[in-house]
């Protein structure tokens, strides 16, 4: 690991600059690169003395520029695009989609392959089994298959994956790790959305029984199992052309991810609605066709219906043995840290910093 | 039956209903051979009927092999433990009775007069010689089992009774509080277990990973600690370790008061939590059973205390008076508990589900117990595969199983009866038609005529015909 050079595309970005924090602490040594669209800011920091290099991944020529000059042993690649929830279920941006995460995977892996580079690292999604959301997940591990349609997200990751996977050889070892949704300081997504819900007044909605499991992981966790891949892929490569469901192992409710979030930011439902599965779906099929009329954007889908209704939680076994990975924040732990950094990051104090502030 | 209890279960009668299936439909996978039982036997039988409710029915229906040992060693604790509770032996003679217990298991005639007259289970230790007899009846390797964990329980014993005695014994971390539970019941799990191995009715991993039959005697213990909190604290005995109580409230007393019913409800859900970490081991312990009525005997405690559990799990009335589960619901979990591990899950899964309905975030456990009920669903999926890899494979290819092929091969076997039987009638119909019309046409039918008729379009007859006819 001493002296490594190691390359990290998408680096300024939520999961990137986690690894970048990871690596950067675990072997200081390493030199790391970062390419991505826009240079590190303030909300997903990483150590001053990254180098940075602008690229867009989807042309091909600064891509090879980029390696040429950098010349890295080792690439993570995490450059990648996640639709809003809003064109999650939709196809609307199906070709933006395929171009950044697929096109943009085919140009790295060349540029990779021609400059010699001996490991090839990619952060793939969960999604690439689980979008395909006609059945539920209970467990699943990596023997499960990936379906040839789901989502756009999906079916992109898909993609990606089985290219660089592909491309597992003795010259270059790849592998690819799949982490379920994540959350953690930075994030746009997960938690910023469920507490909108406060706001709304959605909280007391649940939507089928509540009782289904989902794999959530905080991100440094995520960043570890990444560090873990680059250490094996340079040394034993026993993970050389393998997949990884990355988690925190914790399976545990979405309704009860949100009812945690909430409590966070003082926040209890004071009464439960039940709305039954079916009727949700109804609903769902209602917003989809006013959006179709009006030509605007729903939160509300068939597809985000499914979504909350779903079992999918996977299996940490594979990652485990190979990788040696264990989570090291537990989600509950997790949870109070993503609330925390998002609390500041908008300015407010949650209850429990509050009182503990009191109690000082 | 009291008015009461026929006025219930004419407004539960799901619950009768449980009781009507045990009662009818469970057979005991062993019966006793009750005839050519000596008297000492039958002395052992009696005393176990006499000392414990819950124990007995299930003990006696036990494997042949192990009945009297199991017997045995539940009477030779049992004996220990009328000694430990007696208030009235003081340490300096109960001590070296504690300590030398194991001794007395193989001195012929053994008795023991001493304890006061209302302590409950004392005939037993007045006639202890039959137990004795016995005892030294069992093949040598029970007896090694049955001896050295009676050595372990008294001396166990001995020291709580001592530190009792001339320090402060109360439950303070939550390490002292599993050590307590081991000496009570763990101690009882790995007896229990050694006897099942020694027998051939249990995998000998068993033995080997102590924490497996260990979480199987804390679970119970700890249960029954979480539910007899009242109870006990009217005796004046605490077994809450202090670690997790004073986390709630400031005084063990509080935890009975109104006005802390919230903390009280907080600190019984921790309880909860604490004993929830044990079920997943237990489950592992249970797949590793090979008899039929061992497996039962292990089933029926535990799905009674994970139904416990529930009971308790943010129940205020546990804090006011004894609760116990309805005897309809216990009939029902003992039907489901002597059948296999799967359909014992699904009892675990019921009763994890409840719990987890009834979690709530004002509690600081909440999202603890959440990840924990998480944990046992994740474990029973891991056990039992919903769904296996290649079926999703098949699934995702839209090809199908063999089993899905053969119900094909069915459906289109019947479908192409089916249509064979319709032809046949069709066929029928139309030989019984030319038949009738030849035999019209015999008797002189003209069809010309009407034929014709029809042609000019009269489809019915004239009126003056049809009201002649």
């Amino acid at each position: 690991m001493e002296n490594l050079k190691v390359l990290i595309s998408g680096g300024t970005g939520f999961v990137g600059s986690a690894i970048v924090r990871a690596l950067a602490e675990k072997h200081p040594m390493c030199a790391i690169t970062i390419i991505d669209l826009k240079p590190p800011g303030p909300v997903h920091t990483v150590p001053k003395d990254i180098k940075f290099i602008q690229v867009d991944i989807t042309i091909q020529d600064e891509v090879f520029s980029a390696l040429q000059q950098v010349k890295p042993d080792v690439i993570i690649h995490t450059a990648g695009i996640v639709p809003a929830l809003s064109e999650r279920f939709g196809r609307r941006l199906e070709g933006h989609v395929w171009r950044i995460n697929v096109e943009g995977t085919q140009h790295l892996v060349q540029a990779a392959k021609q400059t010699g580079v001996k490991s090839f690292i990619y952060t793939s999604s969960c999604g690439v089994v689980i979008d395909h959301m006609d059945v539920p997940y209970h467990n699943i591990d990596e023997r499960w298959p990936t379906p040839p349609s789901s989502l756009i997200y999906g079916e992109s990751k898909a993609a990606a994956e089985a290219i660089v996977l592909k491309e597992s050889s003795d010259i270059m070892a790849t592998c690819a790790l799949r982490p379920s949704v994540l959350c953690g300081p930075g994030d746009n997504q997960l938690v910023p959305a469920i507490h909108a819900c406060i706001a709304k007044g959605e909280t007391p909605f649940i939507v089928g029984d509540g009782q289904n499991l989902w794999d959530v992981t905080y991100v440094s966790n995520v960043a570890d199992a990444h560090v873990l891949a680059v250490e094996n892929l340079t040394s034993s490569k026993t993970a050389a052309g393998e997949v990884f469901f990355i988690q925190n192992n914790e399976p545990i409710t979405f309704r009860d991810f949100c009812l945690a979030v909430w409590a966070h930011f003082g926040h209890t439902p004071l009464f439960e609605i039940h709305i039954p599965q079916a009727l949700g779906y109804v609903v769902g099929l209602i917003c989809e066709f006013l959006t179709w009329v009006l030509g605007t954007t729903t939160t509300l889908s068939r597809g985000s219906i499914r979504d909350a209704c779903s079992v999918r939680y996977a299996s940490g076994e594979k990652a485990k043995r190979i990788l040696g990975y264990e989570p090291q924040i537990g989600i509950e732990r997790g949870i109070r840290l993503s609330c925390e950094e998002y609390a500041r990051r908008m300015g407010i104090e949650l209850p429990m910093q509050k009182a503990y502030k009191k109690n000082e | 039956m009291r008015a009461t209890d026929a006025i219930y279960y004419m407004l539960h009668p799901h619950q009768l209903r449980s009781i009507i299936q045990w009662k009818v439909w469970h057979n005991a996978v062993h019966e006793r051979d009750e005839k050519n039982e000596t008297e000492t036997q039958k002395a052992c039988f009696k005393f176990l009927d006499m000392t414990s409710r819950s124990f007995s029915a299930v003990i006696k229906e036990l494997h042949p092999e192990l009945l009297l040992p199991v017997c045995v060693f539940y009477l030779t604790l049992r004996g220990l433990d009328t000694i430990e509770d007696d208030t009235s032996i003081p340490l300096e003679t109960k001590e070296p009775l504690l300590r030398q217990f194991k001794d007395f298991l193989e001195q012929d005639g053994w008795t023991f007069t001493g304890n006061r007259p209302e302590e409950k289970d004392r005939e037993l230790l007045v006639q202890f010689h039959n137990i004795i007899t016995e005892f030294k009846k069992m093949k040598p390797a029970y007896q090694t089992i049955v001896k050295d964990i009676t050595d372990k329980m008294g001396n166990g014993m001995a020291d709580y009774c001592r530190k009792a005695e001339l320090e402060d014994a109360s439950v303070k971390t939550i390490e002292e509080y599993d050590l307590y539970c081991y000496y009570v019941a763990g101690l009882v799990g790995e007896g229990l277990t050694r006897l099942f191995v020694e027998a051939g009715f249990g995998n000998p991993a068993l033995i080997t990973r102590v924490r497996l039959h260990k979480s199987m005697g804390l679970f119970l213990q700890k249960t029954n600690i979480i539910r007899d909190v009242r109870e006990d604290n009217d005796d004046s005995r605490r077994f809450w370790p202090k670690e997790i109580w004073s986390k709630h409230v400031a005084d063990f007393d509080d935890l009975f008061k109104p006005e802390h019913r919230e903390a009280a409800l907080n600190c019984s859900s921790e309880m909860v939590l604490n004993a929830l970490e044990h079920v997943e081991e237990c489950l592992f312990y249970l797949a590793g059973l090979r008899e039929q009525s061992v497996f039962n005997f292990c089933a029926i405690p535990q799905s009674m205390a994970i139904a416990t559990l529930e009971l308790c799990f943010r129940n205020p009335d546990m804090f006011s008076r004894n609760i116990k589960i309805t005897k309809g619901d216990a009939c029902q979990l003992m039907t489901e508990s002597t059948q296999n591990l799967h359909v014992l899950c699904s009892v675990f899964r019921r009763y994890a589900r409840r719990i987890h309905k009834k979690n709530t975030p004002k509690d600081p456990n909440f999202l603890k117990i959440s990840i924990i009920c998480g944990k046992i669903e994740k474990f029973m999926d891991t056990i039992f595969p919903p769904q296996s890899a290649a079926e999703a494979k098949r699934k995702v290819l839209g090809e199908l199983s063999e089993a899905e092929k053969e119900k094909a091969r069915l459906e289109a076997e019947t479908r192409q009866d089916m249509f064979f039987m319709l032809a046949l009638m069709g066929v029928v119909v139309l030989i019984v038609s030319i038949v009738m019309i030849i035999t019209a046409w015999l008797l002189g039918a003209r069809f010309d005529l009407a034929w014709q008729q029809l042609k000019q379009g009269n489809f019915s007859p004239p009126r003056h015909l049809r009201e002649e006819l």
